[in-house]
């Protein structure tokens, strides 16, 4: 395990009687994207807000890239980057002037500063709104904007608080190449969503969050290794049709196969089952045109956790 | 301590400040209301003061006055969620996450607040210098009052930055900050008038009336018809006691010391004219509180037997020559609850925070 990532030990915090954070344990790596996820209320934006060094925990020990925020906030403020869940742009301010004035905030001199905002504006695409007033950008464009913000002093840890949220499928994309960028480049990301298949494609390791506390490997593992739904469709054919040659392949009772609009659900308690059920049905000639798993492996996870919980209470 | 982020917080706001139309709109009104205020003194004081030449100072001391009132009327709206309305909109935690300290924000927004308030100070600057043209302006009145005006002007910056820290709701701070100044500015007068009142005195005069004849001519001792302008001879009356109250404004007159407009008159170096009488409105206000300062004299006489020629009236120039000057522990007191309500909301701003105030989030 590399050090220079985050590592955060049992930290907790509450607000008033709420406990917002009861116990969360983290390692993000350095070079890689870690995932954290959770539903509402779980405790992300707590937790990025006490690694972002502007909430204190009330327990635990928080280390970003080495340094810890609360005893030395200036020397992990200039590492870490973050980019909130709730962009505040100053409205008048033009997006190029945001960056400038935000680069001097961090100590960059005046050339730097604009040398730097000139660099951002071209890898976040809004080199054509440099001199728009952030008041009128649209919602992605002000995501974009906060991406930028966070990256000026070029920081070695960045927080990412919803970054997908607002953004167009190609800002989406190009979103993504940047963090696997930034990873490549050996930085470390955290970032939260909600939108978990998007998550599913960017990020390395995933922590899942769940009423304020982390949710250990064991349970991850085993939430992750339940019957999942596959996604069968047989070409040419509805799904009606296609649900009974299916069926009797694989030995099911027809009445009892859901069907989803075109698509026939199959459950999987593994990979390795989904691999031998996918040669049966091609061996017994169905023309499976597509196969693949309804929920990707963090949806999955997640809704299972969700599920587990509800049960419990 | 970093100037160059101080001063980007500074700018920060004020860039906001002046792209906003409703800025000038405030401006214009303002210069509007000070040419008013200038066309008026010049008709009222070219009226009062014979003396042409010393004019000039009664005007100038006008709109230095104005200034001050305006500033005081729109600087809490100016600087009061200074903070909390950054926080408000989101846009305060992003500069807590940069290198900026927590100081470095509240002095920067202090300084914005107050170069902000300056500038209601430059719009009445050709005001003033036109009321220097009409003459009898002193060059140290004029670098007195305007110091003072400008550390005024700060420090109600100050306290609305401050204030705005330390309440969590932008509209609450703005209503704190005017009760604030208006306490300074009313407060002081309404505690000086009533104080005044609530600790009066008993006061005796003693009157003895000479005794008159029918005709109104006054009895002479020995019969005589002649004692017209001879107490001396003249036949006196029982003295007659009367008792009566006296407001004492001079155990109060130090309440006034903390206002603003005081404390502007009474730094100010006073000008006189040829009676002891003061030329300009900072003289005034400012022989009015000196006077405040002089006990009442608790027991008179007034025997028509014995008359005594009243002492001569001291003129305001005496009055102020013989009496102390406050206006350095007004303004000292307002430094020290500027600086300390600033001091509060930097211990709630820093971060990493401990506890928030009710109500708010970081982000």
């Amino acid at each position: 395990m590399l050090t220079a990532g985050i590592t955060v030990r049992d930290v907790r915090r509450s607000f008033g009687r709420v406990d917002a954070v009861r116990g969360v344990d983290l390692d993000a790596r350095a070079g890689a994207v870690t995932g954290l996820v959770g539903p509402n209320g779980a405790g992300k934006t707590t937790l990025l807000l006490m690694l972002a060094s502007l909430l204190q925990p009330d327990a635990g020990s928080i280390r970003i890239a080495g340094i810890d925020p609360v005893a030395d906030p200036a020397q992990a403020r200039a590492r870490l980057g973050w980019m909130p869940d709730a962009l505040g742009a100053w409205g008048s301010l033009t997006v190029r002037e945001t960056l400038e004035m935000t680069a001097r905030l961090y100590d960059l001199d005046k050339p730097a500063a604009a040398r730097r905002a000139g660099e951002l504006l071209d890898q976040v695409g809004l080199t054509g709104l440099a001199g728009s007033q952030a008041r009128v950008l649209s919602r992605g464009q002000k995501q974009r904007l906060g991406l930028a913000r966070a990256l000026v002093h070029d920081p070695s840890v960045l927080l990412l608080d919803e970054p997908a949220s607002g953004l167009d499928p190609q800002a989406r994309v190009d979103l993504r190449g940047l963090l696997r960028g930034f990873a490549a480049a050996g930085k470390t990301v955290l970032i939260s969503s909600h939108i978990l298949s998007e998550l599913e494609e960017v990020v390395d390791d995933a922590v899942f969050l769940l009423d304020g506390a982390t949710v250990s490997p064991d349970r991850v593992a085993a939430a992750a290794g339940r019957t999942r739904t596959w996604r069968v469709r047989v070409a040419d054919l509805e799904a009606q049709a296609a649900v009974l040659p299916i069926a009797t392949a694989l030995g099911l009772d027809v009445a009892r196969v859901p069907i989803d609009r075109r698509d026939v659900l199959i459950p999987f308690a593994s990979e390795a089952e989904a691999a031998a059920g996918l040669r049966v049905l091609i061996d017994a000639g169905v023309a499976v045109a597509e196969f693949s798993a309804a929920t990707g492996m963090l949806e999955h996870t997640f809704l299972d956790l969700g599920s587990e919980r509800k049960e419990a209470s | 301590m970093s100037i160059a982020r101080l001063w980007t917080v500074a700018r920060l706001e004020l860039l906001q400040r002046v792209r906003t139309v409703s800025w000038y709109v405030l401006l214009g009104i303002f210069a509007v209301l000070l040419i008013g205020v200038t066309a008026l003194a010049f008709l009222a004081f070219g009226g009062i003061v014979s003396q042409a030449d010393q004019r000039g100072a009664g005007i100038y001391s006008t709109i230095v006055i104005i200034t001050l009132l305006l500033v005081v009327l729109v600087s809490p709206t100016l600087s009061g969620n200074s903070i909390n309305g950054d926080r408000d909109a989101a846009t305060l935690a992003p500069v807590q996450v940069t290198l900026a300290r927590t100081s470095e924000i509240l002095l920067g927004k202090v300084l914005a607040a107050w170069i902000t308030g300056l500038a209601f100070a430059a719009v009445a600057a050709p005001f003033l210098v036109v009321a220097t043209l009409a003459g009898g302006v002193d060059p140290v009145v004029v670098v007195v009052s305007l110091a003072v005006l400008i550390v005024e002007i700060g420090i109600i910056a100050a306290i609305g930055v401050g204030l705005s820290g330390l309440i969590a709701r932008p509209l609450f701070s703005v209503a704190a900050t005017y009760l604030v100044v208006s306490a300074l500015v009313f407060g002081t007068l309404i505690a000086f008038g009533l104080g005044a009142t609530a600790f009066s005195s008993e006061a005796t005069t003693t009157y003895r009336p000479a005794m008159y004849n029918a005709d109104g001519s006054p009895q002479c001792v020995d019969g005589a018809d002649d004692c017209w302008n001879d107490p001396a001879r003249m036949v006196c009356g029982a003295p007659q006691d009367s008792t009566y109250t006296v407001p004492r404004f001079d155990r109060v007159w130090w309440v006034l010391a903390a206002n603003p407009f005081v404390i502007l008159a009474d730094a100010t170096p006073a000008e006189y004219n040829g009676y002891g009488q003061p030329v300009d409105l900072f003289g005034q206000i400012a022989s009015g509180v000196r006077q405040a300062q002089i006990p009442p004299d608790l027991a008179t006489v007034y025997d028509e037997c014995r008359p005594t020629m009243r002492d001569d009236v001291e003129t305001p120039a005496e009055i102020r020559d013989r009496t102390v000057p406050s206006w350095f522990v007004g303004l000292g007191g307002q430094i020290v609850v500027a600086g300390l309500l600033v001091a509060g909301a930097w211990s709630r701003t820093r971060t990493p925070a401990r506890a928030l105030p009710p109500g708010t989030r970081i982000a």
